[in-house]
């Protein structure tokens, strides 16, 4: 917090300085429906880390069968001991809604964190050094802003679902879904692109800045001002575009799923809304609840991000 | 002794309307320890001149010919690893505006003591002493305080104060103050002129003053050079160009504002010239009331008049009686 010191002899006080992240996040605090998607986001963590105690029902032994855990209480409608219903198969709606929170955790984070890092990368180099790097990196992201991703991505799904041969990885006790991973993987390589313009843009501008130049002539290294002078002044627009891309992210690996394209050893809300998509008609709420999960969590990224954007650059907001 | 000397110095900017010759063939030196005064109006060439010095010239400029001898050393050929070894460390520079020159995302402790941790390989608590006495040394109030303080906190005068403090971290003997008072109201640019005689006489740097101000030249500098459109149009001491200017110069002077005076301000007419196609002979003839037939055709060389003084004109020896 702000102190005040007084100098004796001057009789001149200097307040200690607030930084950018404190103004951003006191901003920020303002912001309703900003906070309200924070609130959720961190319940959404909560929910994940604490799956197996918050979910009445254990997940599916193996995720491939369609092997009815819960016999006489298939195809039931919300009732108390099934807040979201049964499936035609007999499996609880909440507890696997819960269960795979953990892989909407898992697909948003690292789809995110690989899409942020071939974003940084691109776009400081691609902006910084110029002229032929420049050029050449910039080709490279219009191949992938004109690729038809969407048709791409269903393809490599589709090459990699075939040759998966072991379903999970385990390190450290942790077992992690390999064909999700890759799903993540493929999905990532196709986002950066757009992200990666917006930031060489940010860096072409900040390029030209005097304190740049005042720090060029004091001898710093193009490195160092890459990475102590651009990088930190990109970041508030990363952070803002790494949440959209959050938002994104959880959308597309849901779309993929539901397209019978994902990973078949998982069990994510995607997959889910696949399952019961045919019994629509009758076990609806198998369908709705699922879908309202995805719906309010992509919802909660991207009211993060509107108010994260408003709280960094305030004068965008009218 | 000269602690730098430039050479036939040519920098051009090869822009896509066409290559502008910001520098065209400059030659001046320094004398150590003195204080010179780099005039002219704007777009003469004065920034880029220091620019070029340092070889920082942003894109897409580039020096294409000359030499530039640093005590001694050309700085030209040198790896550009080599020659961060000079920037700050051996020469210097301060910046037009300070507001934009101070990065708003970190206090002023974290940005100077960064240069200091990675030139002087320093420990964090030395490095901040040292950039305390350096506050110091540029006259900021309470700096023990203001190192935990962000750009924006500071007015700019203050915010100078810290600029001409980082252009100091790391004991330059040759320091350019490229508009230092520009930006900054009347009283506050008296009082930055005076700490940077101050500091140049208590360190015994060499100071140049880019500045289009005659009367910061008047006080400040024992030697000044008059650039033009990218070309030296007079080189001398002090006392020479006050007496026996160049045409140019002497339009300079004209035009500076005076209390006594009851005329309208003069001014020199027209504008400085593109300088992707320049005026044929000597490019300031075009506006120069001397101009005669020759100014047009041929152009003038830097000639020695004697006392040190250079001037680069067909017509000063006659309009000065001088043969």
């Amino acid at each position: 917090m702000a102190d005040t010191s007084k100098n004796k002899e001057s009789g001149f006080s200097m307040k200690r300085g607030v930084s950018q992240w404190a103004v951003t996040w006191r901003r920020f605090k303002k912001h309703k429906s900003g906070m309200f998607g924070l609130g959720m986001i961190i319940a959404l963590l909560v929910i994940a880390a604490l799956h197996n105690y918050i979910a009445p029902y254990p997940p599916r032994p193996l995720p491939g069968s369609f092997t009815p855990l819960y016999e006489g209480e298939a195809g039931m409608p919300p009732s108390l001991k099934h807040p979201f219903g049964t499936t035609v198969m007999g499996t609880d709606v909440f507890s696997e809604v819960i269960h795979a929170s953990v892989y909407t955790v898992y697909v948003t984070f690292l789809a995110t964190v690989i899409t942020m890092l071939l974003t940084i990368v691109v776009g400081l180099t691609a902006g910084y050094l110029g002229r032929h790097v420049d050029e050449v990196l910039m080709r490279i992201t219009e191949v992938f802003l004109v690729f038809p991703s969407t048709l791409l991505i269903l393809v490599f799904a589709r090459i990699y679902q075939l040759k998966v041969s072991e379903p999970f990885w385990y390190i450290g006790g942790i077992s992690i879904p390999v064909g999700l991973t890759i799903i993540i993987f493929i999905v990532s390589i196709f986002s950066w692109a757009g992200n990666a313009r917006i930031v060489r843009g940010e860096v072409l501008r900040l390029k030209e800045t005097e304190y740049i130049q005042a720090s060029k002539s004091l001898g710093a290294s193009s490195r160092w001002i890459m990475l102590r002078h651009i990088l930190p002044n990109v970041l508030p627009q990363v952070i803002v575009l790494a949440t959209l891309t959050m938002a994104s992210a959880v959308l597309v690996e849901a779309w993929v799923s539901f397209l019978g394209f994902g990973d078949p050893n998982t069990i994510t809300w995607g997959r889910l809304l696949q399952e019961s998509f045919n019994d629509l008609s009758t076990t609806w709420w198998a369908e709705i609840f699922p879908g309202l999960v995805l719906f309010l969590t992509v919802l909660a990224f991207n009211l993060v991000g509107d108010g994260l954007s408003d709280a960094i650059n305030p004068r965008l907001r009218e | 002794m000269n602690i730098l000397e430039v050479e036939k110095l040519k920098t051009y900017f090869f822009t896509e309307a066409g290559v502008v010759k910001a520098l065209d063939d400059i030659s001046f030196s320094i004398p150590k320890g003195s204080t010179l005064g780099l005039v002219g109006e704007s777009g003469s060439g004065k920034t880029v001149t220091a620019q070029s010095v340092l070889r920082i010239v942003p894109k897409p400029g580039k020096i294409v010919g000359g030499s530039i001898f640093f005590e001694g050393e050309d700085l030209l050929p040198k790896k550009e690893g080599e020659m961060r070894k000079f920037r700050g460390k051996k020469i210097s520079l301060i910046f037009q505006d300070p507001t934009s020159s101070l990065n708003p995302l970190f206090t002023i402790g974290e940005q100077l003591g960064d240069i200091v941790v990675q030139h002087m390989k320093l420990k964090k608590s030395e490095a901040k002493e040292w950039v305390i006495k350096t506050l110091k040394l540029a006259k900021l109030p309470d700096p023990e305080n203001a190192i935990h303080s962000y750009p924006h906190q500071f007015s700019g005068g203050m915010k100078q104060r810290i600029c001409i403090a980082r252009a100091l971290l790391l004991s330059p003997k040759l320091l350019f103050a490229d508009e230092p008072t520009t930006n900054l109201d009347v009283t506050i640019q008296a009082q930055i002129i005076a700490l940077l005689k101050d500091l140049q006489r208590d360190l015994g740097m060499t100071l140049v003053m880019i500045t289009h101000d005659m009367g910061i030249v008047a006080d400040m500098c024992k030697w000044v050079v008059v650039l033009y459109a990218g070309n030296v149009m007079e080189i001398g001491p002090i006392d020479k160009i006050f007496e026996e200017p160049h045409p140019y110069t002497e339009a300079l002077l004209k035009a500076i504002p005076r209390l006594d005076q009851t005329k309208e301000l003069v001014f020199i007419p027209g504008n400085i010239p593109n300088l992707i196609d320049p005026p044929s002979g000597c490019k300031f003839h075009p506006r120069c009331q001397y101009a005669k037939e020759i100014c047009k055709e041929k152009i003038p060389s830097l000639e020695d008049i004697g006392d040190g003084h250079f001037v680069s004109c067909h017509r000063w020896k006659e309009l000065n009686n001088r043969g």
